[in-house]
């Protein structure tokens, strides 16, 4: 454990080093939130039944969600340069166990992305979005964002492990998270999709973390998170279940690149 | 630690194979016997096999087939063991760009589990010895190769390993800098007791620095012993002759011939190995007139391991 927590070390004073690694981790949720959430609220603002603000509110979630897989992405690249780089023969051949090199990125990329989502949460509240203040459900919500996050960076890492081309890996992954985003209830509501979309929506990681943050971090969140007829224990429990999956298939990819 | 060090091998391979994809054999059988606070050199060209044997003493590959040991462990049973004994410097750079000299030094070490004040005092005392001082607290970006190399050199010897592997350790430097990287490695030798196994492709660095070399290709060890042993099996003089014509029939005629110890002939070259090189030219280019071979250059030359290089492989050795 000493290990992972010296290599997350090294990857967090890595990235506060990078002032443009930083800037963009940092403004990138904030133009999300501000240019889309402001830009949509308001061409659907007056038919919302929740009013102006209401669409910020209901994307927040959303925009976190996405802002986790981002950075999980960011994680996986890691991964992928200190292998063409080498730089991970000088963990392989320190004697420390070979998974806590996969737990050191896969907990910096969790630490960032917690980082990033308080960010979108005060921006949030800034903007005017109806979040609750309660702790409880704050910390609620970071809790299953960084289940999530642990998840996508497993999915993330299992790539990278399994590639030796940058250009390659950016390709699947973005693949991968288009769908991921967008066949979601991250933008819209689960009950206005044809139903083909709501069966690829529900089998989707995605939706579980928004609800479950919407559940959360808003005010009246269980009116609103009912209506998809999903309960909170069931956004925890896929998103546990997420992220097992997530690391495990991380492990197994990258044991395999060691041979 | 280096006391006991005196008393056990420093390497002990028995039959290491390695073989990639089925039918790729990177490494086809070798045996090393390493004694402690040597320097070794394992010689031979790209490809020769060289990184794939480092990587599985270092437990970074495991072996196909065959046994390691290493400072006394077991490469693969005691692999943390080993991990813990040993130093090592890869062929690539293996430094992080964004980090600074003393940062990489640092979680290097931290790896290991050294105390902060066991970690500040190594560092002191190592950028000193690379003369890295003035440097340490800029990133590693704005180093040059020469600079990379010695802080690299210095990771590996933070936790003072028993045994240290240095892959190229002076691949793509300026002479200078390789002459300086070869007498820190002597000193970690000679003062601290280490053993030190080196691959190069650079003959006089093998020659000037090891104890001990062992010439590899095609994943074999072709011949092993200290470098004046394998100079002197070559005769006092090596005559290098090229030319062309029946070869073939010119090295029969010198095979014959009591006076050579060796012949070897390849890539249009002749070598003759001699007990006195200027008594027997005359006896040399008279058997290549009657045999049809016409000599275009002929030099007499102590030898090298270059030589020796030559004589084991058939190939001449490249840079």
């Amino acid at each position: 454990m000493s290990a992972a927590i010296t290599l997350w070390n090294k990857h967090m004073v890595k990235s506060l080093r990078n002032s443009m690694e930083m800037s963009s981790m940092l403004i990138q949720p904030v133009l999300w939130v501000v240019l889309f959430g402001v830009g949509m609220g308001s061409l659907l603002g007056p038919n919302m039944p929740g009013g102006q603000d209401f669409y910020i509110t209901f994307m927040l979630p959303g925009i976190i969600a996405l802002t986790a897989s981002g950075g999980a992405i960011g994680g996986g690249s890691t991964w992928l340069n200190e292998r063409l780089q080498g730089i991970v023969k000088e963990y392989l051949a320190a004697p420390i166990p070979r998974l806590s090199i996969l737990m050191g990125n896969a907990l910096s990329t969790v630490s960032k992305g917690l980082v990033q989502s308080l960010v979108i949460l005060i921006v949030g509240l800034i903007v005017g979005a109806n979040m609750t203040t309660n702790p409880l459900g704050w910390l609620g919500a970071l809790l299953l964002v960084s289940a999530f996050t642990l998840g996508f960076a497993g999915i993330a890492l299992a790539m990278a492990s399994s590639t030796d081309n940058t250009g390659a890996y950016h390709a699947m992954i973005m693949l991968l998270n288009l769908p991921l985003l967008f066949l979601s209830n991250a933008l819209y509501p689960l009950e206005t999709m044809p139903t083909w979309m709501r069966i690829g929506a529900l089998i989707n990681p995605t939706t579980y973390v928004v609800t479950g943050l919407r559940y959360l971090l808003i005010v009246n969140g269980t009116e609103l998170a009912r209506v998809e007829a999903i309960p909170l224990w069931l956004c925890f429990l896929v998103i546990a279940i997420f992220a097992i999956l997530g690391m495990w298939l991380a492990s197994r990819r990258f044991k395999k690149s060691l041979n | 630690m280096v006391e006991s060090s005196n008393k056990r091998l420093a390497i002990k391979a028995e039959g290491l194979v390695k073989r990639f994809d089925e039918n790729i054999l990177a490494v086809n059988g070798i045996d090393l016997t390493i004694e402690a606070n040597t320097i070794f050199a394992l010689l031979g060209p790209n490809g020769a096999g060289k990184t794939t044997t480092i990587n599985m003493l270092t437990t970074l590959l495991a072996p196909t087939e065959g046994s390691a040991s290493v400072a006394g462990f077991d490469v693969i049973k005691q692999a943390n063991e080993v991990r813990n004994a040993i130093g090592v410097t890869f062929q690539e750079t293996t430094l992080d760009d964004e980090l600074t000299g003393r940062q990489a030094l640092d979680f290097h070490a931290r790896l290991y589990g050294m105390s902060k004040d066991q970690r500040t005092a190594k560092i002191r005392e190592l950028l000193a010895l690379v003369e890295l001082e003035e440097a340490a607290d800029r990133t590693i970006s704005t180093y040059s190769g020469g600079m990379k190399r010695r802080l690299e050199l210095i990771r590996g010897l933070m936790t003072d390993p028993e045994v240290l592997f240095l892959d190229e350790p002076t691949l793509g430097l300026d002479p200078q800098s390789r002459a300086r990287i070869g007498d820190y490695i002597v000193e970690l030798k000679e003062k601290h007791g280490m053993s030190v196994l080196l691959t190069t492709h650079y003959m006089d660095e093998a020659e000037k620095l090891s104890d001990r070399v062992a010439i590899i290709d095609h994943g074999k060890i072709l011949t092993e012993g200290t470098p004046s042993e394998l100079v002197e099996q070559m005769g006092a003089d090596v005559i290098t002759i090229i030319g062309h014509g029946n070869r073939e029939e010119f090295v029969s005629k010198i095979n014959d011939l009591p006076c050579c110890e060796t012949v070897t002939s390849g890539n249009g070259l002749v070598q003759i190995g001699v007990d006195s090189g200027s008594k027997h030219l005359v006896e040399v280019i008279s058997q290549a007139n009657q045999s049809d071979f016409v000599v275009d250059d002929i030099s007499v030359a102590k030898p090298s391991l270059g030589d020796v290089f030559l004589k084991f492989t058939g190939r001449q050795f490249r840079d």
